[in-house]
């Protein structure tokens, strides 16, 4: 299946897979859509999205802004021009920015089999190291990312060695407060850490209930990044790794609940900010 | 009269000596005082729009009718011995045309030289076999097809492990280049480390950094008859038909070697090399042209990069900063035969010191061959030293740009006079502008890694300077035509080339300039040795300093000749006639003795056919004078403490280079040197399996080179300084100074920002945080010394 081809092409280029037959949806103009469901509770994106799609939407980078602050990571403008945001999922590398988010979001892949359309939830889809449970007669025709509900602020950080680079350690959040300030719900994911992006479950649910202070995500970074099995390579050691992880993951922690203060201050109704 | 001249000229740190056939070189120099209409003023590149929109033909771009095209079986293993290798199942490929390897190499074709596959595999990617197809593809297909039985060996990769008693041999000659190290003492060295106050020991490292040019290296090989042309992309197309005719027993008449443009070298492309020689051999076995284009593995395996360094160093110096003695020990990872650079350059010549020796291993380890790669030897050679006088200012309170200033020297080691040394200038006007005085002291890395642990976002500054030196005079031979054409242009021909760097422009515009013609009328025929006389080849910051005297030489010859034709058609004196933007002034000439003004081209009308044919050739550097380019760069970065991410904020590069030809490429040359320079100070490192030698990054997501959007601010000073006693238009090289002095000046930055010192590069995310926590650690409640804590 290609898309932008920018993980494909290469591997084709370097003979590392030789496919039957390639099916090119380039020109799949049902597959090119970015739209809000009607009940404004997620946004779907079509196949052939391309990121720098995603960072032109008028409105979308307000609404759900992890995912412009992912994307302007990913890569560079040439490959943002081409690359498609479903393709990068499908891909799998566990060091990027878009499976992180829709692991962050528990978004759902929806996939064309044979049977008709179904979806899978994030935290089933992603196995290992570029691998995904979509079987390879089936096609995954769009992402559903969930949009933050009021009072939710997100951030996405990254450490790598260049601009552009894939992530040595990549951290995002999502958090909600409830009327008196104390967290609601806290979402914390990670990126170059793992096999897949990798949630922080325990950490989130720990934070659940509990007053914000810069200690409690200086806490809940340290204990995040505890639970991280980072692998070693030629770029950094795990305990690189891991030591960033627990910077980052405060540090959008942090980022997310003065963006979910400033909602709740502007319009008194909530809603994510930038 | 051409005559026979016996000449010294430094190459990249080292004297060579040449006897060479120069010609009279009696032109007016082009001094302080010379004005100048186009030299000197910035030109937009006369290959610009060539390059930028695809029309330039480079060695890949070459598409021959019945080409066939080859790809290299590389060695899977850092040292092995091929017991047997079945080719039989790549034979039988549909669309192989020829399967080589040591076994069926056919005698006879290559007459001098060592074979280019081998069955001793001594470096991990080593050429084992080669495989000519119809298709690209297809010979990609056929080298999975190889059936190749190794015997593994334990491959010997590191210094130590190489010079140890009993160490397996690496090549034939052993494991040290030459059987010794290279000795250099001026005075005596523990006499000066004993009247010193103060004296610096430490250890430096250096990486592996691969040349990674944009354009790969790649031949194509045609054979018509006994006549061979080869599509090379090279810094020599002369060098390049020499070893050519050499390797294959043929006269130079009946070797042409085509370079039209090149996308980059930086020191590894001074062949003929290994593939180039697969593809000529190939081509005479098959009777058919041949390509053999590298790829980016190939590259990063087996076309060189510059050695891994160990530098211990001691200097010496007095309370007041005046230096006593400089010691270097070196030992330069060369891998599996290579060649490495003078690292102890910088220590020998930089700066004024009565007590100096330098002692220069070239270990070879199973590790692919260094080659000289830009500025070789220097850019390691100064991190140490320019880190070292930071450390002895910072030991002594003195201001590191003053210690520099202190020990100025005007000569050489050997005593040779510096025609010009402009580095007390740029201490001056560098400092100025870079806005240098008031930095503040170190803080207390103990107290950043107590703030790190505290959560603390944590960002702090720094600055830093360092100095870069390097001979580039250039040297005969080098030979230039200008032809003069009936329309009025003129063509320049040489078989030299423009790797990239702007050479055909500078050039075109010294041509213009001498012959009084405009730039646009000027021809430039570079690139190709058939028709051509030698030039030279594109290394040591050498090529436009050889060849603008040659070029300059050959335009007044041609200019001489047109002036006297003129004359004589008039009837006057050739002092009677000025040639300006290609526009004759004929004083007398007019009835009642006015001028007559006539464009070139008109006069070439008048008169038929012509055969203007100006020759040039390069005198001799002066004898009793030696040659430096200098640079001094002044770094600002950020260190963030929690990441350990150094970024460089600022670089102000200030160069002299002699006379300015061109500002537009000059400032060019020094903005992409700096951030080569950055790339190898932060990012850039071949990486190894420690236990198998396997590269571990050879490409170019893994192998870190910067880019423009890593890019620092990089504001440059050009000091344009005519350099007039060296030769007729008093230009030094650039290639090569602005990538000396970046490491040094950003770890002395790094140390102002953090107070740790880095001595192993590349600075890396990882070191920074390593040291910090160190430095936290031994600390424990007290300050951390100021020296800072050694990092691995």
């Amino acid at each position: 299946m290609l898309a932008g081809g920018q993980s494909l092409v290469p591997m084709l280029h370097m003979r590392l897979v030789r496919p039957v037959a390639l099916v090119d949806i380039h020109r799949a103009a049902d597959l090119d859509f970015i739209e809000f469901t009607p009940e404004g509770e997620s946004v779907r994106i079509g196949a052939a999205v391309r990121h720098a799609d995603l960072l032109r939407h008028p409105v979308l980078g307000a609404r759900l802004p992890v995912l412009r602050e992912a994307v302007a990571h990913v890569a560079h403008p040439a490959i943002r021009n081409r690359g498609t945001a479903v393709g990068s999922v499908c891909h799998a590398d566990p060091a990027a920015e878009m499976p992180a988010v829709l692991a962050l979001l528990d978004g759902e892949v929806e996939v064309l089999g044979a049977a008709g359309l179904y979806t899978v939830p994030a935290d089933a889809f992603f196995l290992t190291y570029f691998t995904t449970v979509l079987p390879p007669e089936d096609v995954a025709v769009a992402l559903r990312l969930p949009l933050p509900a009021p009072g939710t602020g997100q951030a996405f950080m990254e450490v790598a060695r260049r601009e552009g680079d894939f992530a040595l350690v990549g951290a995002a959040a999502c958090l909600r407060l409830d009327a008196d300030g104390r967290v609601a719900e806290a979402r914390l994911a990670f990126c170059g850490v793992g096999d897949t992006p990798v949630r922080a479950r325990e950490v989130e649910a720990q934070l659940a209930g509990t007053v914000p202070s810069a200690a409690a995500w200086r806490e809940a970074g340290a204990a995040a990044a505890a639970h991280l099995e980072p692998e070693s390579d030629a770029h950094a050691s795990a305990a690189y790794r891991r030591e960033v992880a627990a910077y980052l993951a405060a540090r959008v922690l942090e980022a997310a609940h003065r963006r979910a203060e400033g909602a709740f201050g502007a319009d008194g109704r909530g809603g994510a900010a930038g | 009269m051409p005559r026979i001249v016996k000449t010294q000229y430094e190459y990249e740190g080292r004297i060579r000596e040449q006897i060479t056939v120069v010609e009279e070189d009696d032109l007016p120099r082009w001094g302080e005082e010379a004005q100048l209409r186009l030299v000197g003023r910035p030109q937009p590149r006369v290959d610009g729009e060539a390059r930028v929109t695809g029309a330039a033909r480079y060695t890949a771009d070459i598409d021959l009718p019945g080409m066939l095209f080859a790809k290299v079986l590389r060695s899977p293993h850092a040292r092995a011995r091929v017991r047997r290798i079945d080719t039989s199942k790549a034979e039988a490929l549909p669309g192989v045309r020829l399967v080589l390897t040591a076994d069926n190499l056919p005698p006879g074709i290559l007459k001098k030289g060592p074979a280019p596959l081998v069955k001793e595999v001594r470096f991990f990617g080593e050429e084992v076999a080669l495989v000519v197809a119809d298709e690209e593809e297809t010979a990609y297909d056929a080298l999975r097809l190889i059936d190749v039985d190794y015997e593994v060996l334990p491959p010997v990769l590191t210094w130590e492990e190489a010079l140890a008693e009993g160490a397996p041999r690496v090549t034939e000659q052993g494991n040290v280049e030459g059987g010794q190290p290279v000795i250099k003492t001026y005075g005596d060295v523990e006499r000066g480390l004993a009247e010193a106050d103060v004296v610096i020991e430490r250890t430096y490292t250096t990486q592996v950094e691969l040349h990674n040019a944009l354009e790969p290296h790649g031949t194509v090989a045609l054979w018509e008859g006994d006549r061979l042309t080869v599509w090379e992309s090279t810094q020599s197309v002369s060098g390049v038909r020499k070893g050519l005719a050499q390797a294959y027993g043929l006269p130079d008449e009946d070797v042409r070697v085509i370079c039209e443009y090149m996308g980059g070298g930086f020191g590894a492309k001074f062949g003929p090399h290994r593939h180039t020689h697969l593809a000529v051999i190939a081509a005479r076995i098959l009777g058919r042209p041949v390509r053999l284009v590298l790829d980016r593995r190939d590259e990063d395996l087996a076309t060189g990069n510059r050695p891994a360094t160990v530098q211990k160093l001691r200097i010496g110096a007095k309370r007041d900063g005046t230096l006593t003695a400089i010691d270097l020990v070196s030992y330069q990872i060369q891998g599996a035969g290579g060649t490495g650079g003078a690292v102890g350059g910088p220590a020998r010549d930089q700066y004024r010191c009565p007590n100096v020796r330098t002692v220069e291993y070239g270990v070879y380890t199973n590790a692919g061959p260094s080659t000289s790669f830009r500025a070789p030897g220097y850019p390691e050679g100064a991190f140490a030293l320019e880190s070292a006088l930071d450390e002895l200012a910072q030991e002594l309170g003195l201001d590191p740009l003053e210690l520099r200033r202190r020990n100025f020297t005007d000569r050489r080691r050997d005593g040779k006079r510096y025609a010009q040394n402009s580095f007390l200038e740029a201490y001056e006007v560098g400092a100025k502008a870079f806005g240098w005085s008031g930095r503040p002291q170190p803080p207390d890395p103990a107290e950043l890694w107590r703030r790190r642990e505290r959560g603390e976002p944590l960002v702090v500054r720094g600055v830093g300077v360092a100095a870069g030196m390097w001979g580039s005079a250039g040297w005969p031979p080098a030979y230039a035509w200008v032809q003069l054409h009936h329309d009025g242009t003129a063509t320049v021909t040489s078989a030299t080339q423009d790797i990239g760097t702007g050479t055909k422009t500078a050039l075109a515009m010294v041509a213009a300039e001498e012959l009084g013609y405009r730039l646009d009328d000027i021809r430039m025929r570079f690139g190709d040795t058939v028709m051509a006389p030698w030039g030279t080849g594109s290394g040591g910051s050498g090529t436009t300093s050889s060849m603008a005297p040659a070029v300059r030489a050959a335009a007044a010859d041609a200019r001489r000749q047109l002036l006297q034709l003129v004359a004589d058609y008039f009837g006057v004196s050739p002092e009677q006639v000025e040639l300006r933007d290609g526009v004759l002034r004929v004083q007398g000439a007019a009835e009642g003795g006015g001028a007559v003004e006539r464009r070139v081209a008109e006069f070439f009308r008048d008169i038929g056919p012509i055969n203007i044919v100006g020759r040039g050739g390069r005198a001799p550097n002066p004898a009793d004078l030696a040659a430096i380019s200098i640079a001094v760069h002044f770094a600002e970065v950020s260190v963030d403490v929690q990441t350990g991410r150094v970024a460089v904020e600022r670089i102000l590069a200030v160069h002299e280079s002699g006379r300015v030809i061109n500002p537009l490429t000059m400032t060019a040359q020094i903005e992409g040197g700096v951030l080569f320079g950055v790339g190898f100070a932060l990012t850039e490192e071949r990486r190894l399996d420690p236990r198998r030698g396997w590269v571990l990054n050879p490409d170019l997501e893994n192998y870190k080179i910067l880019t423009v959007k890593d890019a620092p601010r990089i504001e440059t000073i050009v000091l344009d300084r005519p350099d007039d006693q060296l030769n007729n238009s008093a230009v030094k090289g650039i290639g090569e100074p602005p990538v000396i002095p970046p490491a040094a000046a950003i770890a002395n930055a790094v140390h102002n920002a953090t107070g740790l010192r880095f001595r192993d590069l590349p600075i890396t995310p990882e070191k920074v945080l390593a040291a910090l926590a160190a430095a936290g650690r031994a600390a424990g409640g007290r300050a951390a010394e100021k020296e800072g804590v050694r990092p691995r």
